[in-house]
């Protein structure tokens, strides 16, 4: 490999620190979703890199699963976030604390 | 020959048990069913009395020539390695003393027919007045020390009762709470006395103790120490020094009560305890020394504190004081007869003068005896001439049984090595005769100018309240008779003092009076002394001219000592405001609130407030359950990962 396997890994793991740090601190309920696909994308990334490291294109295959999933659960995540803003008309996670 | 087929074990049982459970059987009667019907309740309380006090004289007549004590045991407290029998001991001076206190029981209950007449507590009164009766004789016929003990309390809670009889009136509680407070102090001594004795001995029965098998195998700073801690109990019982403010007080209750608890019976069961058990206290002659020290001091104590009271109860409450000091340093001295003759002919005149006292306060109103005798007391024969027969009775004037038994007390002082005891003595024959005669002369021949109190107001009425002079003249018919009685009594009993030492003396192990005497006291120096103070009392009570000022009361600090009872109430009232409310109570108070309370206040917050810094993990917010897990997962590969821990 150009790149060491070392490199991609650790690449991967910062974009995926960003992306719990974006799903955690942010105060909106849509960068919450952001987060979950920017660290959705960092494990696409990663494992892109385990598969050339290891000459398998099952990493690659993955890949593509884990995009289908992305998809979906965002479709999901975005109709569950419009009914939660009909329901406060508030994008603030901290609203919706009846199950406190 | 029918006597003789007649005595055996047997009979005696038969004749101890209705003696001795009837009263029982009255009270419980009285008190749970009959209280609506007040003549029921006394006639039922009058019989049971009457019945013990012939079933006594018979035990008596039966067992006159007994040899040695006799033992019933009806029951066992037993447990490991403890046995301690339940039941009856029956002996010459136990004959004596159930007599005496059933005779004088039913004599007061009689009395009590007229003086508590009307009363609205009349059906309680001789409830509790049974109560005491049995409570009184099964205290005497106890075999065991602690058989004694429990009596020894019913007695006291009998007492508690009847001083607090009017209830309504604040004082008489307080009275009858000091009463049980103070002989309870002492009844810890007593209890602690016998637990030392039963530790050493595994032995409580008095006809043990007594004998010299057991009681020689203690060590001797044991024997001393129970023998004081014993005397601990006697002396709240029978309110010696220091002990001795309770029984002034308890003069709040029904006269004839005075009578009969206060005066002939209940404070002699300390002096009966100290005559039980004579001959094991005489095997420590330091304990006997105290014993005569403590008597001598109360004697001495309560004549100066008779002598400037206006309260006629009080003046024989404190009277009362004096003479069992005088029975306990006979007792003390070794004097054994002297001091049980005493006690006889003490029950029979005391209770006399508090049966007179209560036929004028009953008449009048009022206890002040400068009131009495300004409101005409005199004009009442048979009270007026039995209160004379009384006090020169308890003068010691001859040939009544004052005399008899003054002049063996004083024999037995005299024998004692040290004249400074036989002084004292001497000294209290003296003081009895002035402030006996002081009251007589107040009472009988009152001045008309003293009468409106120069030394404070007339003492307010502790008598009756649904007296007063309408009562019925049938009330006092029926009070005269047994100041007839006793009067009669008082006279005689004297003559019968050889007999009784007789009696007495063949059921005691332990010789009387040591050794020979020191020098023979001749018997015209008690009498001249009790003279001198008939003499002081006339001049300044009796005489026409007489301004009715005794000598203590022209120096008036001395007055206001004994007045102030020797500040001993305000010393105790001291101690207990100090020791009790400001210190124990105040401690076990901020324990309650700051300690106890407190902890678990504490506790409950501190659960609240850590609920609350945690609670921010429950707050709802899905972030921060999402950075829980990120969290978790991290550790979770490094620990998986990288081998750390």
């Amino acid at each position: 490999m150009i790149v060491p396997f070392g490199h991609v890994l650790l690449v991967a793991g910062i974009i995926f620190a960003l992306g719990v740090f974006c799903a955690v601190v942010r105060r909106n309920l849509i960068m919450i979703v952001l987060g979950i696909e920017i660290m959705l994308n960092a494990v696409s990334i990663a494992f892109v890199a385990a598969a050339l490291r290891w000459n398998n294109l099952e990493g690659q295959t993955f890949v593509l699963f884990i995009l289908a999933v992305a998809a979906t659960e965002v479709s999901v995540g975005l109709a569950i976030i419009v009914y939660a803003f009909r329901r406060t008309d508030s994008f603030d996670p901290s609203r919706f604390n009846l199950l406190r | 020959m029918f006597f003789h087929s007649v005595l055996s074990p047997q009979s005696s049982v038969l004749l101890l048990i209705p003696a001795t459970m009837l009263p029982l059987a009255a009270f419980l009667v009285t008190f749970i069913f009959t209280r609506r019907h007040p003549r029921l309740c006394a006639g039922l309380s009058i019989g049971s009395i009457a019945v013990s006090l012939v079933c006594s004289c018979a035990l008596m007549a039966l067992n006159f020539k007994m040899t040695g004590p006799i033992q019933y045991s009806v029951g066992l407290l037993a447990s490991s390695g403890l046995d301690i029998p339940f039941g009856f001991l029956v002996d010459r001076l136990n004959l004596l003393m159930i007599v005496v206190v059933s005779a004088v029981s039913f004599l007061v209950q009689v009395y009590s027919l007229g003086y508590m007449a009307g009363d609205p507590g009349f059906s309680r009164y001789y409830s509790f007045m049974s109560f005491f009766a049995w409570a009184m004789i099964n205290l005497t016929l106890s075999p065991t020390i602690l058989q004694l003990y429990i009596f020894w309390e019913l007695v006291g809670l009998s007492s508690y009762l009847l001083i607090g009889f009017w209830y309504e009136k604040f004082s008489a509680t307080q009275a009858g709470k000091k009463a049980f407070v103070m002989t309870r102090a002492g009844d810890v001594a007593f209890f602690i006395g016998f637990l030392l004795l039963f530790l050493h001995t595994g032995n409580l029965s008095i006809v043990d103790l007594n004998g010299r098998a057991v009681s020689a195998a203690l060590p001797p700073s044991v024997l001393t120490l129970s023998a004081l801690l014993i005397f601990g109990g006697i002396v709240g019982k029978s309110a010696q020094f220091p002990l001795l403010t309770w029984l002034p007080d308890a003069m709040e209750g029904p006269t004839p009560v005075s009578a009969l608890l206060h005066s002939a019976t209940m404070v002699a069961a300390g002096v009966y305890l100290f005559a039980r058990l004579f001959p094991f206290f005489s095997m420590s002659p330091t304990a006997m020394e105290v014993f005569l020290a403590i008597g001598t001091i109360s004697m001495l104590l309560a004549s100066t504190m008779a002598i400037v009271s206006r309260d006629i109860k009080k003046v024989w409450a404190f009277s009362t004081i004096s003479q069992l000091g005088f029975m306990i340093m006979a007792l003390g001295s070794g004097g054994y007869f002297a001091g049980v003759f005493h006690l006889t002919t003490h029950a029979g005149f005391k209770s006399l003068l508090f049966l007179c006292s209560g036929v004028f306060i009953h008449r009048y109103g009022t206890n002040d005896v400068y009131e009495l005798g300004r409101l005409g007391s005199r004009r009442m024969i048979v009270p007026t001439v039995s209160i004379i027969v009384g006090a020169a009775a308890l003068s010691g004037f001859p040939p009544f049984s004052g005399y008899f038994s003054k002049e063996a007390i004083m024999a037995s002082l005299a024998a004692l090595p040290n004249p400074a005891w036989l002084a004292a003595g001497l000294a209290g024959v003296f003081l009895t005769a002035y402030y006996s005669f002081r009251l007589i002369f107040i009472l009988l021949l009152p001045h008309p100018a003293r009468s409106l109190g120069e030394f404070g107001p007339p003492q307010e009425a502790a008598g009756n309240p649904a007296a007063g002079p309408a009562a019925h003249e049938s009330h006092y018919r029926v009070m005269a008779w047994p100041l007839i009685i006793l009067s009669a009594v008082t006279v005689v009993l004297g003559f019968f003092g050889d007999r009784l030492k007789a009696f007495l003396d063949a059921g005691i192990t332990v010789g009387g009076t040591a050794g020979g005497e020191h020098f023979a006291l001749p018997s015209w120096v008690p009498l001249g002394l009790a003279g001198a103070g008939l003499v002081l009392a006339w001049l300044e009570f009796g005489r026409r001219g007489a301004k009715q000022i005794g000598f203590v009361e022209r120096i008036p600090p001395l007055f206001r000592l004994f007045a102030e009872r020797w500040y001993i109430d305000r010393f105790y009232g001291l101690l207990v405001n100090l020791v009790v409310d400001r210190g124990i109570s105040y401690l076990c108070y901020q324990n309650d609130n700051k300690v106890i309370d407190a902890s678990i206040d504490e506790l409950c917050e501190g659960t609240v407030e850590g609920g609350r810094i945690v609670a921010f993990l429950q707050s709802g917010m899905i972030q921060y359950r999402l950075l829980v897990i990120f969290a978790v997962m991290v550790l979770l590969s490094i620990y998986f990962f990288f081998q750390v821990i």
